[in-house]
């Protein structure tokens, strides 16, 4: 057991080092204080400027200096964009809103989607899995910037107007649990119904995959109940694929829907991001992503220790 | 070889779903589309000219009273503003609404109209209470009878087409919907189309080659997607569409393809890696390896060929990813810069709803509901032809 994790962990490593020299490299094809600073700037204001983040140095010392402050997670440097505001902080700020918009995003979305598959598995073939199915797939076929764009309408606009109540906000955001389900229920919900065309797909597919299997034969034969098998032995035993669709989507807690951030205006870590590219600050977009690798890469180790805990199978792999 | 292809199993089983024989078809128009966009039957300076008023709805319906009250205002400014110009006739000339133009040069019968619609006008706009009753309408449609004597009448086919453009309504700035909603089809094909051929294509290559040498290669080229995959396919995305920005290809399609292409080859890369693992092991591999065939041969004539089925599946996949994508992409302003896309449109429709109107919305979503359900079933049945385990599900 041990010996897998410790495994797992090794094999990270050069990954993360190579994120980290993708995402500088990357960011340095142009250079960042030109792009910053537009076309009116003083050679004295440029020079400034590189000194202060050592771009005038060679790419290995940033590269090491970097990924040092990276492991320490010392994030100190000013934001270009808003100057007296280190880059720490923002991630610290910003780092709220993203995880009320997607953990109860993640949650709902999980166990509806599994309710529903397990239904769908249920009375597979007949017409409410038909059903299922079929709008399932259409909704996949819709953009999610349709959702939003038709969720924000209906939620916010169209509610007030004919019942005058201001049920959710149109934007913004405040901290608090008063306040959450005021600006954040609406966006929560549209990604709830965006996400559930695919993952009620996909446990669909786990649980009619799972339902052909010998055990279940077994059980029936020896006079288990239908829903018995179905909610006990395959749903444990569909565990597996669940606990790695969870882990696939755990990233994205922190990576959040950029989507929607951008378009509730909620101050969390993607919109942080676009408005960073938008506005080339530098120190920020290279911090972020590197921070959204290292999370990924740590879900990543965490995952397989999950799998390691569930299936046994894997330790010996 | 295309010809035994299609007696195969699997083919025959693909083809023989009526729904996937439906949805080439439908994919076949949106082809067609693209390549006769190709020919020029809609060009790209059509699409940005104002043709009407703004935000017109679509089937020529009736809209409410004040917004054509409105438009009769744009259509009597315009003028106004041109009578006042130093040059007359150029200034009246410069007034094009697509097939719509000034007609008389007789600046005195202009006159004399313009007058004719202002004291129409004054009239209405002193009314605080513009309804659908029969009266208003009744001068409503004078008053748009007196500016349409202004401008030249059309012939039979150009009076068609405008008809035909004006068939789903005209966006915010006066555009027709139709026009920018059919040339995004080539926007939308084109970005499918190279992304998903580079992405099968380098992922194919990278994945073969490490499942069949192995050692070094193998683990080089999964350190390789691994690190790629460890950047959220989003923030790599607005990463790489980033280091386009201000350079010259700002602007063009390319850093939409870079992006894609350099998100979308991991997926491919892991499955044909996974199958040429397996296929590695089977006899007919280790035959031809007897038989002394060099290791490069077998991998083009053998193995390739037999994970073939995984790039056609793969690519499709690809396909309605990349123009998921490019819609939001567009939207954060990293996408299609020029011109129309779905995207585009779908992000320039927000204040539109919120004013409650959704032609322009509805078009783009259709279109692009069309191409990629198609895209869903044929992906769909694809998987289903060529993996038995797939077929109940």
């Amino acid at each position: 057991m041990w010996a897998y994790i410790t495994r797992r962990f090794l094999f990270n490593i050069p990954v993360f080092l190579g994120i980290v020299l993708l995402v500088m490299a990357a960011l340095r094809v142009h250079d960042p204080v030109y792009a910053y600073l537009g076309k009116n700037q003083t050679q004295e204001d440029v020079d400034q400027l590189r000194e202060k983040m050592g771009l005038n140095q060679s790419f290995l010392v940033q590269y090491t200096s970097f990924l040092g402050r990276t492991l320490t997670l010392n994030f100190d440097e000013e934001s270009w964009d808003q100057p007296g505001v280190s880059v720490g902080s923002r991630l610290t700020t910003s780092i709220g809103p993203t995880l009320a918009l997607t953990i109860p995003a993640l949650f709902l979305t999980t166990v509806i989607s599994i309710s529903v598959g397990l239904v769908s598995a249920y009375f597979r073939g007949q017409l409410v899995d038909r059903l299922l199915v079929l709008v399932a797939v259409l909704g996949m076929c819709v953009s999610f910037l349709v959702y939003i764009i038709l969720g924000q309408y209906f939620g916010a606009f169209w509610i007030s107007r004919e019942f005058n109540i201001q049920a959710f906000a149109i934007d913004g955001y405040e901290s608090g649990l008063i306040n959450w389900p005021y600006y954040c229920l609406l966006p929560v919900l549209i990604s709830v119904i965006v996400g559930m065309g695919y993952d009620t797909r996909f446990y669909r597919a786990v649980m009619v995959e799972e339902s052909e299997r010998d055990y279940i034969t077994t059980a029936r034969a020896k006079g288990v109940s239908r829903e018995r098998i179905m909610f006990l032995h395959m749903l444990k035993n569909a565990m597996i694929p669940i606990v790695t669709r969870i882990a696939i989507s755990l990233p994205f807690l922190i990576t959040g829907s950029i989507l929607l951030e951008m378009y509730f205006g909620i101050p969390g870590m993607g919109r942080t991001l676009i408005m960073a590219v938008n506005s080339n600050d530098f120190p920020v977009i290279q911090a972020f992503t590197a921070v959204f690798a290292a999370v990924y890469i740590v879900t990543n180790i965490l995952t397989d220790v999950a799998y390691a805990l569930v299936d046994p199978r894997v330790r010996l792999a | 070889m295309t010809f035994r292809w299609l007696q195969t199993r699997s083919a025959r089983k693909f083809l023989k779903n009526r729904m996937t024989r439906f949805s080439l078809g439908i994919i076949g128009v949106y082809v067609l589309t693209t390549l006769a966009l190709f020919g020029g039957v809609v060009t790209l300076e059509e699409t940005e000219t104002r043709i009407a008023a703004g935000n017109i709805p679509g089937f020529w319906g009736h809209y409410p009273i004040e917004q054509r009250f409105a438009d009769t205002e744009m259509y009597l400014d315009a003028v106004k503003r041109a009578m006042n110009r130093n040059d007359v006739p150029t200034a009246l000339r410069e007034i094009t609404y697509g097939h719509r133009r000034i007609g008389s040069s007789d600046p005195e019968e202009l006159r004399q109209r313009l007058r004719e619609a202002e004291s129409l006008f004054d009239e209405l706009a002193v009314l605080d209470d513009l309804n659908h009753s029969s009266e208003h309408l009744r001068s409503v449609e004078r008053l748009e009878s007196v500016i349409d004597g202004m401008f030249a009448a059309m012939s039979t086919t150009e009076s068609f087409s405008r008809r035909i453009r004006l068939s789903l309504g005209t966006d915010r700035q006066g555009r027709s919907i139709l026009l920018r909603g059919v040339y995004s089809i080539k926007v939308a094909l084109l970005v499918g189309m190279v992304t998903a051929t580079i992405g099968v294509l380098v992922g194919s290559l990278l994945g073969a080659a490490a499942g069949w040498f192995g050692g070094w290669t193998d683990n080089a080229i999964i350190w390789l997607y691994t690190t790629f995959q460890s950047i959220p396919s989003m923030v790599l995305l607005v990463l790489l569409a980033y280091l386009f920005t201000g350079s010259r290809f700002e602007g063009t399609l390319l850093p939409l393809y870079v992006s894609f292409g350099a998100t979308y080859w991991i997926g491919p890369c892991r499955v044909i890696r996974g199958e040429t693992l397996k296929l590695k092991q089977l006899e007919y591999i280790q035959a031809a390896q007897t038989m002394g065939f060099s290791r490069f041969y077998i991998l083009l004539r053998h193995i390739l060929p037999n994970a073939s089925h995984l790039m056609l599946i793969n690519f499709s996949l690809l396909f309605i990813g990349a123009v998921k994508s490019e819609v939001i992409l567009s939207f954060l302003g990293l996408g299609v810069k020029e011109g129309p896309s779905w995207g585009i449109m779908i992000s320039q429709a927000s204040p539109e709803v919120v004013n409650g109107f959704f032609w322009q919305i509805g078009t783009a979503t259709a279109l692009m509901f069309g191409l990629v359900l198609a895209f869903n079933i044929v992906s769909d049945s694809l998987q289903d032809a060529f993996d038995p385990k797939h077929a109940g599900n």
